[in-house]
């Protein structure tokens, strides 16, 4: 088992980037490639804005911890934060019309949750009245990639 | 994040004038606002026909793909467009992760859009 590395920020959208820096070491450290580097990045960016927005409500309500580990074949984040139980299932889906004449029914609410699942291996939920929301998301190391 | 503007040039005698918008950074909910705020304003100002240069944007999220989709309803309804050129693979892998490549007009650069605009 790698060792987990910790950061904590306060819920604000000008600190997502210094969270992609934090969760960037932890696929580079994982070996992954650029693309998959990105995808790690984008989703907790997607992650920790709907924290600002749904759990907390707004900018500087609390703060965020973020958490990598590498083991083997995974890359696992966690995020926790102390804001409002978020349950994704309450969570529309974005819906696309693939006819362009139902062009205008375009729905995209969701989209953040969307993403997340598109681009991580494993994302999974849970609230704990004592740590508040647990975010865990994993990214598989595909065998070329291990160091 | 840098935004200019101008019109597209070299489109046919009589058609409808398309403003062509660059943007420079990244598209997310920190910048999003004042991108939002500009081309609502084009929109406002008679130009209906907008085409957004992504050439230079190297990232987007769900807040900027939030945006783009505002300002497109906003140009239906004043019966304009809005589309899009210039995207490099992760921003295309994005729009078709969620079927955007389907809703927008993609061009490659913006002369390919122009010659669309030409018919040619």
């Amino acid at each position: 088992m790698g060792s987990v590395k910790r950061l904590t920020v306060p819920g604000r959208y000008d600190q997502i980037s210094t969270i992609c820096d934090f969760v960037a070491q932890g696929a580079e450290k994982a070996g992954l490639d650029e693309d998959a580097t990105f995808h790690v990045q984008l989703a907790c960016d997607e992650a920790c804005t709907n924290i600002i927005e749904h759990a907390y409500g707004g900018e500087g309500e609390g703060v965020i911890d973020v958490s990598w580990q590498v083991n083997r074949r995974t890359l696992t984040i966690t995020l926790q934060d102390q804001g409002r139980p978020f349950n994704p299932d309450a969570v529309e889906s974005p819906d696309i019309p693939q006819n362009p004449d139902k062009i205008d029914q375009l729905k995209i609410g969701g989209l953040g949750l969307h993403f997340m699942r598109r681009l991580m291996d494993e994302v999974t939920f849970s609230f704990d009245t004592n740590r508040g929301n647990t975010l865990i998301m994993v990214k598989h190391i595909k065998p070329q990639e291990a160091k | 994040m840098t935004i200019w503007h101008k019109q597209l040039g070299g489109g046919p005698v009589g058609a409808e004038p398309v403003r062509l918008v660059g943007v420079r950074g990244r598209l997310d909910q920190s910048l999003t606002p004042q991108l939002e705020q500009n081309l609502s304003e084009l929109l406002n100002q008679g130009h209906k026909h907008l085409l957004i240069d992504l050439t230079e944007v190297e990232y987007i999220n769900s807040g900027g793909l939030r945006c783009l989709v505002s300002i497109w309803r906003q140009a239906r309804q004043q019966e304009g467009s809005l589309s899009l050129c210039g995207l490099n693979h992760r921003l295309s892998e994005i729009f078709s992760m969620v079927g955007f490549d389907k809703v927008f007009n993609i061009y490659p650069n913006s002369e390919a859009a122009r010659h669309h605009q030409s018919g040619a």
